[in-house]
């Protein structure tokens, strides 16, 4: 199957804090070098700590920020301001985002309707069009057109929003949709049924799925595949069934440890992570999850672990795993290491 | 024990462009010093606008609320403005479901928290920023000290969404409103941001009234929880023993529409069928009848009145008319 999105090596540091001559004193490090390819018609979901650049990747995606090195290939094209890339324009037709923030995504001032009939109509669609697409879309993500067209984004609770953003994602018929926290404000049973609108235009029109959420079971439903980002990198990622029951990365196991039971009755013992929240401006050195890392040896703060595959198309960056360049070293000191105790 | 938050028969009515809209119904509840009370429902129930009611911060003009709520033992509703900003962000805070609404865009995170310390607790700007810090530092937000100086667009999702908790925690409430307020975190910040609230809470004896989408959430934070729907609450009691089992024919919708983990990803989501009413009348019979699978016709009369004092109840034929 042919790759429909493609992104190489994508960085992007943000400034933050000036000194007096405007430079700025410190970096965000928000993207390192991430890699990853998403095949037509698959859903990849995206988790990870806060913080970790999720959101900023896909803004990276939507070219609505640049990349400071990285490429991002659609059906081997790239999109940009750039001379000889192709134009922006062309590429909203293709993907769209469901941005987390549904408040200030939304112009204040224009009625649902408008909103969702806009982006067709600056593609050339009829205004009548446009109106009748806007309608069948709220009906399809649960809300009343009746009721809700002439209203004004203040006028709606957050799910409503939320789902106000959804249709107005859909409104272009993309390609490839990002959905960036895009179900977490909804009830279940309204997730259940904007989960099950998804799949379903997912097998009408064979889209493709970002999908970026802190629901893990939700990820686990929707996805087909999964990347874990730990501070701007990529540390797992694998075909879902797969990564959710044997997770190679010790960062994987403690946020999939972390979920709090759904059944009443059984507060869970948390395994809570320990050390300090991980910092962007000056990440750890080597692997940047050693200082909180149960399992950490001298090379994982001396080198960098490289995505070694753990089986099939599920990969990780870790020295523990066998099949990791550094992992003769790793196993060498824990030797050196368990003598000392003993 | 008199209760901290005292509600009676809370009704808000929006005017809308084609008329009222009501979007709160007889609403009444109390909370307990130290209790946590987790509000579930609907989206678009009349969660977030009854958490507004508490601290009245729904526009005049347009909205029309009645009823009674005590606060702290004060009448909220026919309280001065003076005495309003007094109790905001000292007696009562919030964390809103959308942090941009909280943080003004052209100040740092610094300043708003450092701001809200100095006017409630009058003290100096070093100690005021010494608190701000604390708060950061509690909420887990990685190098603190720098992002003092962040502006909110410069923040992740999740780490706004804490910030405004270090926000409303800053002057230390006797009664937090949190909507929503882990939904941006990831699952391990999330778990030690509750964990975090439960120690304020034995710390200082705050109440909590919690919305939550998260079953799991609500287990792990709340004493009781009270279900919401079209407007109204449809059933309340404490939270082990309605999540496990259920009267509402709703609440039972709702849980059984669930994500769990290892569900079968080819079968479609058994999501509630139909859609909610619309609030443009109040409703005296059953709002969720048209949607129930339980529905007789006498679900189409008014309902009898529930005793709201009572340790659990739900609004629903078949538990109220026996
Ligand atoms: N405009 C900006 N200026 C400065 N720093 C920024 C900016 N945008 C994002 N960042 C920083 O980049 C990092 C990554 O942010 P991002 O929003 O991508 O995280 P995320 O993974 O989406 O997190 P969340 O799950 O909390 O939404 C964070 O440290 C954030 O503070
Ligand atoms: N300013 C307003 N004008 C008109 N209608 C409003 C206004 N604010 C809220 N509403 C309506 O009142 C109802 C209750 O809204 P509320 O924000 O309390 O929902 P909620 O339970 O918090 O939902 P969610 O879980 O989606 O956040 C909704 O149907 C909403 O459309
Ligand atoms: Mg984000
Ligand atoms: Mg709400």
């Amino acid at each position: 199957m042919t790759s429909v999105l493609r992104v190489q090596d994508l960085k992007k540091y943000f400034p933050l804090g000036k000194d007096l001559f405007g430079r700025p004193t410190q970096v965000v490090h928000a993207v390192e070098s991430v890699s990853f390819d998403v095949k037509k018609g698959r859903t990849l979901g995206i988790v990870g700590e806060s913080g970790c650049g999720k959101s900023t990747t896909a803004r990276l995606l939507m070219h609505l920020i640049e990349p400071d090195e990285g490429r991002i290939l659609i059906h081997g094209k790239e999109y940009g301001q750039i001379g000889g890339r192709h134009p922006l324009s062309e590429l909203r037709k293709q993907m769209q985002m469901v941005f987390q923030d549904s408040y200030a995504s939304l112009n204040p001032r224009l009625t649902i309707e408008d909103s969702i009939a806009f982006g067709p109509r600056i593609h050339g669609v009829k205004e009548v069009q446009a109106r009748q697409m806007a309608r069948d879309l709220l009906e399809r993500v649960g809300l009343n057109p009746g009721v809700f067209i002439r209203r004004y984004p203040h006028e709606l609770s957050g799910g409503q929003r939320q789902r106000v953003n959804i249709a107005r994602a859909l409104a272009i018929q993309p390609e490839i949709v990002i959905l960036d926290e895009a179900v977490s404000a909804l009830d279940k049973s309204v997730q259940a049924q904007v989960l099950n609108l998804l799949a379903d235009l997912k097998k009408e029109l064979g889209l493709t799925y970002l999908f970026i959420s802190h629901d893990l079971n939700v990820v686990q439903y929707i996805s087909d595949d999964v990347m874990v980002m730990y501070l701007g990198q990529v540390v797992e990622s694998g075909p879902v069934e797969q990564l959710y029951r044997q997770s190679a990365h010790p960062y994987t196991r403690a946020l999939l440890n972390s979920v709090p039971a759904q059944t009443p009755g059984t507060r869970k013992d948390y395994i809570v992570l320990e050390g300090d929240p991980p910092n962007p401006i000056a990440p750890p050195s080597g692997c940047r999850f050693h200082p909180r890392c149960e399992f950490a040896r001298a090379i994982c703060s001396e080198k960098t672990p490289d995505t070694v595959r753990v089986e099939g198309e599920h990969r990780a960056a870790c020295f523990r795993l066998p099949q990791s360049a550094g992992h003769q070293h790793y196993i060498a000191l824990q030797e050196v290491q368990d003598d000392t105790t003993h | 024990m008199t209760p901290l938050i005292e509600v009676k028969k809370l009704n808000v009515t929006f005017q809308g462009e084609e008329g009222p809209i009501y979007a709160v119904q007889d609403v009444s509840f109390d909370l307990a010093p130290g209790e946590t009370l987790a509000l579930l429902g609907e989206s678009g129930c009349g969660k977030s606008v009854t958490m507004k009611s508490l601290m009245r911060l729904h526009p005049e003009h347009k909205t029309q609320i009645s009823g009674q709520i005590q606060v702290a033992g004060q009448d909220l509703l026919s309280m001065k403005s003076s005495a309003l900003s007094k109790l905001r962000g000292k007696t009562i805070s919030m964390v809103f479901q959308e942090p941009m609404l909280a943080f003004d865009p052209v100040f740092t995170i610094g300043d708003q928290i450092i701001e809200a310390v100095r006017r409630h607790e009058g003290c100096s700007q070093a100690d005021a920023r010494q608190r701000a810090l604390e708060m950061l530092e509690r909420v887990r937000i990685p190098s603190a000290a720098k992002r003092l100086k962040a502006y909110p667009h410069e923040m992740s999702g999740g780490m706004r969404q804490r910030a405004m908790i270090a926000l409303a925690l800053a002057c230390r409430p006797q009664i937090l409103l949190a909507d929503e307020p882990t939904t941006a975190l990831d699952a391990t910040v999330q778990i030690q941001v509750l964990l975090l609230l439960k120690e304020l809470q034995r710390e200082l004896g705050m109440s909590m009234i919690f919305v939550t989408h998260d079953v799991g959430v609500a287990i792990e934070v709340a004493d009781r929880t009270a279900v919401m729907y079209a407007g109204r609450i449809i059933e309340q009691g404490p939270v082990q023993e309605v999540l496990s089992h259920p009267q509402h024919p709703y609440t039972q919708g709702l849980l059984a529409a669930t994500v769990h983990p290892g569900m079968d990803r080819h079968q479609p989501l058994p999501a509630i069928p139909g859609s909610p009413p619309q609030l443009l009348r109040r409703m005296e019979d059953c709002a969720f009848a048209p949607r129930c699978p339980h529905a007789q016709e006498a679900c189409s009369l008014p309902l009898p009145a529930v005793d709201h004092q009572a340790a659990r109840w739900s609004r629903c034929i078949a538990h109220t008319s026996a």
